[in-house]
């Protein structure tokens, strides 16, 4: 954007303030984590807030590794999601890429279908869910979550959108030179789909990473459970470590930002900018 | 395109591969493992205590803990005996709404008929028993027994230069000691009295006379002088307001540490905790006592509200006689005395147990505090009921309405006693 | 447009034939055989995901569907209830009230969500110092463990002692909302928090289908002369159509499935949600989990399903026109 006129000069600059505002908002309870995850149980809460704690409570940050296993729930969770993840990313750009641009008998309703029940609340198939997959020996596996994150209807929608606005042309056009669809999608569609990729990526990641209620119904020792399980257990029923959950929460949190920045350029490197144009 | 073909038949083959495999960890060296399903594993000493103890009388056993966690462990536990099939051969039941779920279910094993077998002497557990009984039978056996006090920080009596209270206080001199020992504001904020968010911190003053059951519906009135001076102590800044405490996490634990409460009603675990506090530092309280709850003219001191966690036995474990062995244990005189060791009230109990508890070191040394610990009359918190999970869900939500302000009291009452009325209806 | 609609997207079958409509009613061996091949190359596309959700998604909700004219506690045997569940959800009062709240939510979080989130995307797309930090900034709450950051946010807003009431009377308001304590404001509290959480979220998804934008069509728009405004009416908005639909589903789907989130603002103090702010899933957890009657939380979810279809497919409908 070209800055022409001072008029233009006073927009950024409100632009700015609003940025920083907005940033200051959503930041602002991480702040509080962090300055709560550094004191006593007995002083999160207290009011008015305390935003330094005057004897930062330091030890914290060792206890969450020494009071629960949380190595080996933090290998277990990295495990976990990089598998989903990749099944996820795998089987959703597949699938969408027949749902966006080929011609098959039952696509829309196979569609509406996947879509629709995303509507279905987990709870409410919870129950028969658990005693299937219990019936096939998968109660306390790990490939009972690997199953239940790794074929969702989210990521197949969410592909088949981005697919759809990518020309159609550019596959008929491979078509004519003999392509099989297979290499249109290997070589043409996924190339081009690499920001809605790392969207999937990330939420992906994230879904499986703060996951609760799964690991929670299917994982019950403690060498399969993962890092959410860790969290809640510092809530108990008669007094909860809430200095521990802000440490252990700050802690795994960084895995994920890490994660972000890291597929964060690919949001800015489409179609756009790789130099095809439809 | 075949060779996509050809690589997804593949992978969907050894996919199934590993559904086959299964899980098999039978491997048997004459021991036996028996799994037991509790929560706060980590937190709470009387776990290991009690195996560590059973384990040593019991050679060739082992019992293996699985913690499902406090906040749904009744959810998580039900779920996981749904469909008959348990890989527990014993269960901690958390509460009487999840223990009438699971008895409802069919996946509990009734325990009326090995009790008889063995002579085991039900009524030594005072009436508990008798108050889970279901259609002649029992499911669980429990294994621990809370009961309601009254804690004090005796340096806030002391600085206020007020009477202790005493073993024999009734409602309004509660009232009244919580007022006088209400001063100061901001940082040095003394509260004369706390109530947690939980309904039965006030709701259940209403029932120690004895004349109502919570689960009866209708007309909820006999709560009204109860509610009205919770929200009297709360307009005057007596206590702690309950949104607040709601909307913040604010725990009983911190605000007794801190010393900013002078009085607090609790429920017996929280000696243990607040003992181990103040060892450890976190907590400023060094000197307190207990009294018994406050009540009404004519009821005898010492009524109070109970709480117990017990222990089950699932349908579907294939381990039933050594299950019940461990539950004998455990529930029986030997678990008593092993749960009284680690500051923990068992639910059988007897002057011996109150006295082991009573020389823990960090209890109160003064009489009173002692006495204390004698129940004349327990009420559960939550009777046994067919439809008793519902009714808790009213029970709180009215509870939560009355107490943010939302409903006046009467109103609050009344549609209280309205909806569990259709919750009985249905 | 560089974008066709869905619905007449490939003219082409799967193996380059143009489709030729005529000759649909008689049809040669050799085309039979070709529209099996080519069904069959798109169904091979889908095996590897549906196949997973066929088997452990789909039936357990099939059969959860079924389980709604049942009677069942998740062990002893099933009984028919027929439509009993059906009439019985229907006369319960926080069962109708939490399909109340939840309309009341999504109404107040969809579009909110969907303006202000295309809004911080197109922001944070321009050549802006310190984006990146901005981008990541507003994903935090996203990604914050839910037990942390509401009980961040009640402290913030908590009545009496929060800081958000401390400016407010600062400020000269002299009885600021009891938020979330109060019956009238809680839903409010929820959706501000609902927009607070997610926005960064769909940032994120809009981000992604700004970068599908073709840049010629922006040079053509600047050559005409056409202003920022008209750029972004004219040229982004319809690019966008995609991605915002994609948005506007799966943002209504989430909303009508709310619950932890209220559950954890409005609940965990006491335990319950009031009639003023419980929710569709909140109720079919407490008849699942609370009463295990699965026939009645199965029968709730029908409903909820049934509401979410057809908003889904009106949304179909009115995208394909």
């Amino acid at each position: 954007m070209m800055i022409e006129s001072s008029g233009q000069k006073i927009l950024k600059v409100l632009l700015y303030v609003f940025l920083i505002i907005m940033a200051a908002i959503m930041i602002l309870p991480f702040l509080w984590m962090i300055s709560a995850s550094l004191k006593q149980d007995r002083d999160v809460f207290t009011f008015p807030i305390q935003w330094i704690p005057e004897e930062p409570e330091w030890a914290n940050y060792s206890k969450i590794w020494t009071q629960i296993p949380l190595l080996t729930y933090i290998l277990n969770t990295v495990k976990l999601t990089v598998i989903v993840t990749l099944l996820q990313l795998f089987t959703s750009s597949f699938a969408a890429y027949a749902f966006a641009k080929l011609r098959f008998k039952g696509r829309n309703a196979l569609f509406l279908g996947y879509v629709a029940t995303i509507a279905v609340p987990w709870q409410a198939y919870m129950v028969p869910q658990f005693i299937m997959l219990r019936s096939m020996g998968l109660n306390n596996t790990h490939l009972a979550i690997i199953i239940l994150q790794a074929f969702s209807a989210f990521g197949v929608f969410m592909m088949k959108q981005f697919y759809e606005g990518i020309p159609t042309e550019l596959c008929e056009a491979a078509r004519i030179d003999g392509m099989t669809e297979y290499g249109i999608y290997a070589k043409i569609m996924l190339p081009l789909a690499k920001p809605s990729l790392s969207t999937l990526t990330i939420f992906t990641f994230v879904n499986t990473w703060n996951d609760f209620l799964g690991p929670y119904i299917y994982l019950t020792r403690d060498a399969k459970k993962t890092i959410q399980l860790g969290l809640r257990s510092f809530i108990g029923q008669y007094s909860s470590e809430y200095g521990l959950i802000m440490a252990g929460s700050v802690v795994t949190m960084i895995p994920v930002i890490a994660v972000f920045l890291a597929l964060q350029k690919y949001f800015v490197e489409g179609v756009a900018s790789s130099g095809l144009k439809g | 395109m075949k060779k996509v073909l050809v690589a997804l038949l593949v992978a969907l083959i050894a996919m199934t591969g590993v559904f086959a495999g299964g899980n098999s960890d039978g491997a048997d060296d004459g021991t036996t493992t028996l799994t037991w399903a509790v929560w706060d594993y980590a937190t709470t000493p009387y776990y290991d205590a009690l195996i560590n103890a059973y384990e040593a009388s019991h050679p060739g056993v082992n019992v293996e803990v699985i913690d499902l966690g406090s906040a749904d462990y009744q959810t998580a536990l039900q779920i996981q005996l749904s469909g008959g099939g348990s890989e527990f051969d014993v269960v901690a039941v958390k509460d009487i709404p999840g223990y009438n779920n699971l008895v409802k279910a069919g996946l509990l094993a009734n325990l009326a008929p090995l009790a008889e077998r063995d002579g085991i002497d039900t009524s030594a557990y005072g009436g508990i028993v008798e108050q889970v009984t279901v259609d002649g039978g029992f499911y669980e056996l429990p294994f621990r027994s809370d009961f309601w006090v009254v804690f004090y920080n005796k340096d806030l009596f002391d600085a206020a230069g007020v009477d202790y209270p005493t073993n024999d206080m009734t409602f309004e001199e509660y009232d009244a000691l919580a007022r006088a020992l209400t001063s100061g504001s901001g940082a040095s904020k003394v509260y004369g009295a706390h109530y947690h968010t939980w309904r039965s911190a006030i709701q259940l003053f209403g029932i120690l006379d004895g004349k109502h059951q919570i689960t009866d519906g209708g007309d909820y009135s006999y709560l009204k002088p109860y509610y009205e001076m919770a929200i009297n102590q709360q307009n005057d800044g007596v206590v702690q307001d309950y949104a607040t405490l709601k909307t913040s996490n604010i725990h009983y634990s911190g605000v007794f540490y801190n010393e900013s409460v002078a009085m607090m009603n609790m429920g017996s675990w929280y000696i243990a905790t607040l003992i181990a506090a103040n060892n450890d530092g976190t907590s400023d309280a060094e000197n307190w006592g207990i009294v018994k709850y406050p009540h009404a003219e004519g009821v005898e001191p010492g009524t109070t509200l109970g709480t117990i966690t017990a222990l089950a036995i699932p349908t579907g474990t294939d381990k039933q006689e050594e299950a019940w062995d461990f539950v004998k244990f455990v529930c029986g005189a030997e678990g008593a005395e092993v749960l009284a060791g680690t500051g923990s009230f068992p639910a059988l109990t007897n002057d011996e147990i109150n006295n082991i508890i009573a020389s823990t070191p960090g209890f109160p040394t003064d009489e009173n505090s002692k006495e204390a610990l004698n129940v004349a009359q327990l009420y559960l918190e939550m009777p046994l009921h067919d439809k008793s999970a519902e009714i808790e869900v009213v029970l709180n939500e009215f509870h939560d309405q009355i107490m943010t302000g939302n409903m006046s009291i009467d109103d609050g009452l009344a549609e209280m006693g309205r909806r569990v009325d259709e919750v009985l209806a249905n | 447009m560089l974008k066709k609609k869905a619905s007449e997207a490939p003219a082409f079958t799967a193996n380059g034939l143009p489709i030729d409509r005529s000759i649909k009613i008689v049809k040669s061996e050799a085309a039979r055989k070709a529209e099996l091949k080519s069904n069959l190359v798109a169904y091979s596309f889908i095996a590897p995901n549906f196949i997973g959700f066929a088997i452990f998604t789909l039936i357990p909700i099939v059969f959860a569907f079924a389980l709604a004219f049942l009677n069942w506690n998740g062990n002893t045997e099933m009984t028919w209830a027929g439509f009993d569940n059906f009439a019985y959800i229907f006369k319960n009062e926080m069962f109708l009230a939490s399909l109340k709240n939840t309309f009341l939510y999504t109404i107040g979080t969809v579009p909110l969500t969907l303006v202000v989130s295309l809004f911080l995307a197109i922001v944070l797309n321009q050549k802006i110092k310190g984006k990146n930090f901005f981008r990541t900034v507003s994903f935090f709450p996203y990604v914050g463990s839910l037990v942390a950051i509401t009980a961040v946010w009640n402290m913030l807003f908590n009545p009496s002692m929060g800081p958000i009431n401390e400016i407010l009377m600062r400020l000269g308001v002299e009885n600021p909302p009891r938020w979330i304590a109060d019956n009238d404001w809680a839903m409010f509290t929820i959706v501000l928090f609902s927009v607070w959480k997610y926005m960064g979220y769909y940032m994120v998804i809009y981000l992604a289908g700004l970068q599908g934008i073709n840049t010629e069509l922006y040079e053509a728009a600047s050559i005409d002369g056409v202003n920022t405004w008209q750029k972004f009416w004219y040229v982004t908005l319809p690019q966008l159509k995609n991605t915002t639909f994609f948005i506007l589903i799966m943002l209504t789907i989430q909303c009508f499935k709310v619950y932890d989130i209220v559950y954890m603002l409005a609940g965990a103090g006491s335990g319950a949600l009031s009639e003023a702010t419980t929710v569709l899933v909140y109720e079919i957890y407490n008849s699942a989990f609370r009463y295990w009657r699965l026939g009645v939380a199965s029968a709730e979810a029908l409903v909820l399903f049934a509401i979410v279809l057809v908003v889904t497919i009106v949304q179909f409908k009115l995208d394909k026109d």
